[in-house]
């Protein structure tokens, strides 16, 4: 059997695989974090240091928020969390004992600072430990300060300056990490760059109220009467994760690696983010859900994947989606889609027609005496709404035509 | 004052169907695919429309829900747990090409219960200002009728013999089938219509009809029901040999004054009432029941829940077999002598289509038999309606407009079917209030 090679390197760091846990609470200690590895991740971005001295953390509570859609739980969670509220002591003496029993696995340092002084102090401390790279935290979207975490990723002049100031003081590679609450990330990624950046994470959580309790209307999670907008992750935010990491890869200028990052819980959306220019992938959601042990169904499926198609790194399938996004005013017009409904997988719900009579272009038939729908090709846009609400995945399907003309028009 | 061991199993069927959670609900409404012509909707005879309640149910609108179904059908309670829905909704379910069919039933009682529990509003009443409409019968059919006819404001009295309403399923389905939370419900829905049911109130000879006339009355629905147990001549004239509805009714009542527990029992019948009876009797603590039925297993006509129910209780299955004779002593039965049947047509039910086979006779020894193979119109009826045409089983002869051969004269349910489920009736009920407000409408009441 043909083996694939699921290692990469990532700015001269070697890592066994591209599966990371990223930095929040499914790393917060040793303990933890050496499960991890034990169940087969290939590196841990360790929970972000504080200096406590300098700040002090205390956590809110309740700090999380589920969103449930429909019957189906968890589809996204939203938190009030905070950087570690462990001293630094404790975590420093955490990160050497995991890197001298955990020699090849990769152990990332995300940090924060309030001041210059802390940036360096955790920077080097960190490296003193024994990290194999530092991930510097410009993204928290709901810090106890307001001069701290998403907010100093919006301002990019901070981010190049303790970017600046860690990098002066370090020899590891440093990869900033940066919020999607903001127009256009490509900008302060150049910032991060400009200040010495070897790498970007993106993307942090995404502000966001998950619920409102209707009996008292008080937004969740409700911390002693109030609310707040606060980080949302996981399956939900998947595909703006997507767009900020395939933007910051095609980006001419930036040309940093990616370490991808939002809702990856398959092996299917951890080869989406390679494809769209992640190198390494950070997962916190999925395994706050479902656990460490998620990592071998991410491995085995995609290296069966890999096999499969006769790829045999992971750098062949890196970036390789993102070309072929382009800018929507640079779309062909010239073929058009027609729907083709199979009658023999059709079971006759009908919610294809229902679909295209109240939000298509009213060109599916219904005939009640047989339950089938039938495609009107003459009105058919190609809009393949009913492909979408079919209940049978493979029933719907469909076939191009050639207009002959970029200038071709909907005649109706 | 209900026999313990029966009150404990009682309570035990219930809670082995029990009713889907706020959680289950929703997981349940969403796994439905929400069809363009919902077939379920289609195949349900009372039209409660199953295709909206799921709906419904799905978009969080609950009372709505409940709203669909009591508006749709007066005894959406009762039927959400006595319908045959493997037969009906969920038969026709377009899940069913993809999966299991949506569980139609539970949803039912899901949204029922939820109306009951969260104080849906109640029902408004008729302004009772059109014609005086006299029904006979407060079972399905008769309330169906009823309440349609007093939402559209005529002035409806539901003349029940018994002393409570629901009809069959009132007398004889068994406590853990139907609680009578549920039943009571439903029949206080139509109450608060503003209709009138007079309890212990039998039509039984012409001057009843005559008396009506006489009050006002502009058209009669019948819908009194089968009332009369069939009996197996072979059984007639012995005291621990009962009609299943005698059997069922004075269970229901607490009023069974033979004694079941550790005893042997014998259920001749393979229907729904038959199935009622074994497993009441086992309910009751009979120590073995036995299930005689002309049909085989597959065959039994009766719901697939209450087989079910019968597996799980040990009822034995004396299927596809025939009595072909007792044994007696003191003016008692004290065994059964049957022989295995065959159809000498397949596919042809009827008793006079079994044919013996030879060499397979069998004797089982029993204390109590109970008689479950059908039920007639009661024998009074033609002699109330003077001329009134009747057919098989004394059955009323009414055509699709659900009209008797007697101007005015309406009848639906049982006592035209021969016998169906209350679904059927409370549609004939339903479909009958619309003829029978045309009537009253040509003739200016």
């Amino acid at each position: 059997m043909k083996k694939v090679d699921l290692s990469i390197d990532f700015c001269g760091v070697k890592c066994e695989n591209p599966f990371f846990l990223s930095s929040s609470p499914v790393g917060n200690h040793a303990e933890m974090c050496a499960r991890a590895f034990d169940a087969g991740w290939g590196g841990i971005v360790y929970k972000t240091l504080n200096i406590e001295s300098s700040f002090k953390i205390v956590m809110p509570s309740p700090r999380l928020n589920a969103y449930h859609y429909n019957d189906k739980r968890f589809v996204g969670l939203q938190n009030a969390e905070q950087i570690t509220d462990r001293n630094i002591a404790d975590n420093i003496e955490d990160i050497k004992n995991l890197k001298k029993n955990y020699p090849t696995k990769v152990l990332v340092s995300s940090i924060m600072g309030f001041n210059d002084d802390d940036w360096r102090t955790l920077a080097k401390m960190s490296e003193d430990a024994g990290a194999d790279m530092l991930e510097l935290n410009f993204s928290c979207p709901q810090m106890a300060r307001k001069d701290a975490g998403h907010r100093i990723g919006q301002d990019f002049n901070a981010v190049t300056h303790f970017t600046e100031v860690v990098k002066k003081n370090t020899n590891l590679p440093v990869m900033a990490k940066l919020t999607p609450n903001i127009t256009d990330m490509i900008p302060v990624a150049q910032c991060a760059k400009d200040g010495g950046a070897d790498a970007i994470a993106a993307i942090n959580t995404v502000r966001a109220i998950t619920d409102v309790d209707i009996n008292n209307f008080t937004p969740l999670p409700n911390i002693h009467g109030h609310s707040g907008i606060t980080g949302f992750s996981g399956a939900a935010v998947k595909p703006i994760g997507l767009r900020f990491v395939s933007e910051l890869f095609n980006s001419p200028t930036l040309k940093l690696p990616i370490s991808a990052i939002g809702g990856i819980e398959t092996w299917v959306d951890a080869l989406h983010y390679l494809l769209l220019g992640g190198r390494t992938l950070q997962v916190t959601t999925a395994i706050m859900r479902y656990g460490y042990r998620i990592v071998e169904d991410l491995i085995e499926g995609l290296s069966d994947f890999m096999i499969e198609r006769n790829i045999l790194t992971i750098d062949e399938l890196v970036g390789k989606a993102a070309g072929k996004l382009i800018d929507p005013s640079d779309f062909s017009t010239r073929f058009q889609v027609v729907s083709q409904i199979d009658e023999n997988k059709c079971i006759g719900c009908g919610q294809c027609f229902i679909s295209c009579q109240d939000g298509g272009n009213q060109a599916i038939k219904f005939d009640s005496e047989t339950r089938k729908a039938e495609v009107d090709e003459s009105r058919c846009v190609g809009c393949l709404l009913c492909k979408h609400v079919c209940p049978v995945w493979d029933c719907v399907s469909h076939k191009e035509v050639d207009t002959q003309s970029e200038k071709h028009a909907a005649i109706f | 004052m209900k026999n313990p061991i029966l009150k404990e199993n009682i309570e035990r069927f219930e809670s082995m169907r029990h009713p889907l959670s706020l959680q289950a609900g929703i997981k349940e409404a969403n796994r439905c695919l929400l069809c363009y012509d919902a077939p379920c909707s289609k195949a349900c005879p009372a039209g409660t429309d199953p295709g909206k309640f799921i709906r419904q149910i799905k978009f969080l609108n609950f009372k709505g829900a409940a709203r669909t179904i009591r508006n749709n059908n007066v005894l959406g309670s009762v039927c959400a747990l006595i319908c045959p829905v493997e037969k009906l909704c969920e038969e026709q379910c377009s899940a069913l090409a993809l999966e299991d069919p949506i569980n139609i039933g539970g949803l039912q009682r899901f949204a029922t219960e939820y109306g009951k529990h969260n104080n849906l509003e109640k029902n408004q009443p008729g302004k009772r200002t059109k014609a005086k409409v006299a029904i006979i019968g407060a079972g399905p059919a008769g309330l169906s009728c009823a309440a349609e006819l007093a939402k559209r404001d005529y002035q409806i009295t539901v003349f029940e013999k018994e002393q409570k309403a629901g009809g069959m399923p009132a007398i004889t389905i068994p406590e853990f089938r139907l609680n009578q939370d549920a039943l009571n419900y439903d029949i206080q829905n139509v109450m608060d219509l503003g209709v009138e049911i007079q309890f212990g109130a039998s039509i039984s000879c012409k001057e009843h009809i005559e008396k009506l006339k006489n009050d006002g009355f502009e058209a009669i629905f019948i819908a009194s029901g089968l009332t009369k147990a069939l009996k197996l001549p072979l059984l007639n004239n012995y005291q621990n040999a009962l009609s299943y509805i005698q059997f069922l009714s004075e269970v229901k009542n607490g009023q069974l004054n033979i004694d079941v527990e550790n005893k042997t029992v014998a259920v001749i019948g393979g229907g729904s009432v038959a199935v009622d009876s074994a497993n009441t009797a086992k309910a009751l603590g009979a120590k073995k029941v036995y299930l005689i039925s002309l049909e085989s297993l597959s065959e039994l006509p009766a719901d697939d829940e209450e087989v079910r129910l019968a597996q799980i209780m040990n009822i034995v299955f004396k299927s596809s077999t025939q009595i072909t004779g007792i044994e007696n002593a003191n003016n008692e039965i004290i065994a059964l002598a049957g022989q295995e049947v065959e159809w000498e047509t397949p596919g042809n039910y009827s008793p006079s289509n079994a044919v013996l086979v030879n060499h397979t006779q069998f004797k089982i020894p029993v204390d109590i038999v109970v008689t479950a193979i059908g039920t007639a119109v009661a024998d009074e009826l033609p002699k109330v309606f003077e001329g009134l045409q009747t057919g098989a089983k004394n059955c009323v002869v009414a055509n699709n407009q659900f009209q008797t051969n007697i101007p005015g004269v309406y009848a639906g349910g049982d006592v035209v079917n021969g016998g169906a489920t209350a679904v059927e009736a409370v549609s004939h009920g339903k479909e009958a209030a619309d003829e029978i407000d045309r009537f009253c409408s040509i003739s200016g009441k």
